[in-house]
């Protein structure tokens, strides 16, 4: 079975949980026998490739004259602006364009209708252009590979998706990540998003969502029917580097490791903080991340008179986080919507006990874990205040719960998925 | 005769280096020695010595008409002695002369006034024996970390032995009243009061340079009709002049002519029958009798203001600030010098200056040398700072 995978991100160079997810995926899938061909927009060329074969967007040319082409994209200008060179063309300069467009001028001045987009890493200012501009290299890729399947993670590439659909005939699998009601709360939705969501999930044969917590959203939200909704929980990728525990401080150290958004509920984390820290003086906690709403959680600290035990270290990557698990002695994720939360599975794994919110995915496979509703700061702080206080439950946490990480195999994960595969492929 | 007393203040801090939360309980050097080497540096080289030089130039010229005073932090000699010690050179020559008096001050430009008594008097006392150790001279007059005052500071201050103080001549404060006379504190009437003219001080602070301003540009001679203009009468006896000063050569440099305007001034006050120069404690040989000023709350030369919120106003600042001086009897108990000193460093007004949102937007010439992007980062490097040091404290009790 030959699969062609449309994704955002690939390690090394990741900004959040997608780009790993991606990574077990499809290393999940080869050991399953089955071939992936992973797309990415902007690939650097140091992605591991022994399980994968990546193909890079901004490499693929594109006939603008192909019947194809003027087909699935009858509307689209054909300026070839590579945004980022020329950031701010002025509102004028832009309707110049559009102007001479209308009459036909312009397109006789473009050589050629052979051209490459260069896509550039991460999620850029112009992430709506890239979007579509993906969506064209994706036609072009779909007439050149051969595959079986189409499978395309989150909403930026789903018109990937979609137009790979058009160009082959091939069944389409979106895997949901999170959906705009995680991102952006149900009252701060963007409509553009959602709509491309939705748009991406009614196209598709079949939706993989990471829990059953997205599983209702995707059917509930977007009206999606359930017999084509699946949930496929993530895992963790096997990794034999070992996290050194070594404190720098006596204290007992409690962390919240994400971003510092609405989402991830780092207020909930500073008011627990305040409770645990009423009875218990000897404890620091640590915020560690950035995000908009960190202005906010350091105004509140400061008016709560904590900062001498509550601590920022800012963004952390590879080698920090390690060491901040490796200080930790609990870990706490309030998060008010999580599709997923891979993030206390990769705390567990180094034997640190996790207290996490009933309102994620992650919640749904874990035994090993104290479960709590985000709001309930009292229940949050009790379960903080008892990991710190009585070693033989926190022992139990951080030897059962690094035991059911490593159970949680990608490999499971990909044998699951090829049944739902299997099952598309079928037209059940 | 009006007497014009010329006094500067220099108050370089000691700067943070970043000093993340990794660092805790493991790093303690949490200055950042590069930057302070290469400011110390360049001020000395723009301001400090060709600023010092004119002024003995001044004093050779007109040995019996021109006089100044100075403020100089104990962080600032200390910066000036690791890393320019001509700069202390320059000020012990000046010093020779008789022509100059140095004030008393804060040890580390430190904030310990808003907060009470014993770390203020610590500060005042280790300033006194720098002073001491460095120049050999013991000060009578003060001049506090940005001229903040209230009744409470000026009585701790006559308890240690001050006579005069030097202060703003805040608006709000004085109403319908001059600061062109002599004030004393109501408790403790031996403690006699200086007040800046701010609006003459800033015409060169904020406005020397102004091209938007109606008086540009700024001549010795315009400037000593805006002398001769304040006067409301004759025996209105103080014109009381207090800046930065960097403002010579750093905030204006020398292309700008400040230097020239200084000197040109000094000529132009010194040939001038209605004015003489002094500097604060020749007050006391005066025979003025000076009026009560009373300054319930601190004030200070901030903003137009005149009040303390550039540096403790905001939740962030008021919360450095209790957590500081939580540690007060720490420091009383702790053995581990570099801790303590590091403590004091703490209170630099500057560290507070950099947790400020009232300045958002607005770029103020005392900030020139910004270096967190934000209040917030500023905060928490600080705080970073200050809980290793309370664990340093509280090891060698």
């Amino acid at each position: 079975m030959k699969v062609l995978m449309f994704g955002w991100e690939f390690p090394p160079h990741i900004s959040g949980g997608l780009g790993t997810a991606c990574y077990g995926l499809t290393k999940g899938l080869a050991l399953n026998g089955v071939q992936v061909t992973f797309v990415m927009p902007h690939a650097f060329g140091d992605e591991d490739e022994n399980y994968v074969r990546i193909r890079n967007a901004s490499d693929v040319e594109i006939d603008t004259s192909s019947a194809i082409y003027r087909e699935l994209f009858p509307n689209a200008t054909f300026i070839q602006v590579n945004s980022r060179l020329i950031p701010y063309v002025g509102l004028d300069g832009y309707y110049n364009v559009i102007n001479q467009m209308g009459s036909g001028i312009l397109e006789q001045e473009f050589e050629g209708s052979r051209r490459k987009h260069t896509f550039a890493s991460g999620y850029g200012p112009n992430l709506m252009q890239d979007v579509n501009l993906y969506a064209q290299v994706a036609a072009e890729i779909a007439k050149q590979e051969d595959f079986d399947l189409i499978h395309a993670h989150d909403w930026l590439t789903y018109r990937a998706g979609i137009a790979a659909k058009k160009v082959s005939g091939k069944p389409l699998v979106v895997h949901i990540h999170a959906t705009e009601f995680d991102r952006s709360g149900e009252h701060n939705l963007n409509d553009i998003v959602y709509g491309m969501e939705r748009e991406g999930m009614s196209a598709a044969d079949a939706v993989c969502a990471v829990s059953d917590l997205t599983r209702n959203i995707v059917i509930e939200k977007y009206g999606i029917p359930a017999e084509k909704v699946f949930t496929l929980h993530n895992a963790v990728v096997p990794s034999d580097k070992k996290i050194v525990r070594k404190k720098n401080v006596n204290e007992k150290i409690v962390t919240f490791l994400g971003r510092v958004t609405f989402q991830k509920g780092p207020d909930y984390f500073v008011e627990t903080a305040l409770r645990v820290l009423e009875k218990d003086p000897d404890v620091r906690f640590v915020l560690a991340g950035d995000g908009d709403m960190m202005q906010h959680i350091i105004e509140r600290v400061a008016e709560l008179g904590i900062s001498d035990r509550f601590h920022f270290t800012g963004f952390l990557r590879g080698a920090d986080i390690d060491k901040m698990f490796g200080m930790s002695d609990v870990y706490v994720m309030p998060s008010i919507s999580e599709p997923f939360g891979i993030s206390p599975l990769e705390a567990m794994r180094a034997k640190v006990p996790v207290v996490i919110s009933k309102q994620s995915g992650v919640a749904e496979v874990l035994q090993h874990a104290i479960k709590v509703d985000f709001w309930d700061i009292d229940a949050t702080a009790d379960a903080i205040y008892g990991l710190l206080h009585y070693p033989a439950l926190s022992k139990l946490f951080a030897d059962k719960g690094e035991e059911e990480v490593n159970n949680l195999k990608w490999e499971n994960v990909a044998k699951k998925l090829k049944v739902i595969y299997e099952k598309t492929l079928r037209y059940e | 005769m009006n007497r014009i007393c010329f006094h500067f203040q220099i108050s370089q801090p000691f700067r943070l280096r970043t000093y993340r939360f990794f660092d805790i309980n493991q790093e303690h050097d949490y200055f950042d020695e590069y930057q302070n080497h290469y400011l110390a540096q360049r001020l000395a080289e723009r301001c400090y010595l060709p600023a010092n030089k004119m002024m003995l130039e001044l004093i050779k010229r007109y040995p019996d008409n021109f006089k100044l005073s100075f403020s100089i932090s104990g962080s600032s000699i200390m910066l000036f002695k690791n890393y320019c010690p001509e700069v202390i050179d320059s000020f012990k020559k000046l010093l020779a002369t008789g022509c100059v008096e140095i004030t008393g001050s804060t040890y580390t430009h430190s904030i310990a006034s808003l907060h009470g008594k014993d770390a203020f008097l610590e500060q005042v006392r280790l300033q006194e024996k720098l002073l001491k150790e460095t120049f050999d001279v013991k000060p009578v007059s003060f001049c506090n970390t940005e001229v903040i005052y209230s009744d409470e500071i000026g009585e701790w201050l006559g308890e240690a032995g001050y006579q005069v103080v030097l202060t703003e001549g805040a608006r709000h404060i004085l109403g319908w009243k001059s600061p062109q006379y002599l004030y004393c504190n109501p408790y403790q009437t031996d403690v006699k009061l200086l007040l800046r003219s701010y609006r003459l001080c800033d015409d060169i602070t904020l406005r020397f340079n102004d091209r938007s301003w109606d008086q540009y540009p700024l001549t010795a001679e315009k400037y000593l009709r805006f002398l001769d203009n304040t006067k409301s009468s004759s025996d209105a006896p103080f014109i009381n002049l207090f800046w930065d000063y960097e403002t010579i050569g750093e905030h204006y440099t020398e292309d700008t002519g400040i230097f020239d305007f200084f000197r040109s001034l000094v000529a132009r006050l010194a040939a001038h029958p209605n004015y003489s120069f002094i500097t604060p404690k020749e007050v006391l040989d005066m025979d003025i009798s000076p009026a009560t000023m009373h300054a319930p709350w601190p004030i200070s030369c901030s903003g137009e203001e005149k009040d303390t919120n550039e540096w403790i106003g905001n939740v962030l600042q008021q919360e450095a600030f209790n957590q500081l001086f939580k540690l007060e009897d720490l420091y009383k108990s702790s053995k581990n010098e570099a801790a303590k000193l590091s403590w004091l460093r703490l209170q630099g007004a500057d560290h507070f200056n950099f947790m400020s949102s009232k300045w958002f937007g607005h770029r103020f010439v005392k900030r020139n040398f910004e270096v967190y992007s934000s209040p917030y980062q500023a905060f928490i490097n600080y705080m970073n700072v200050l809980n290793d040091i309370k664990i340093q404290l509280e090891k060698k009790k």
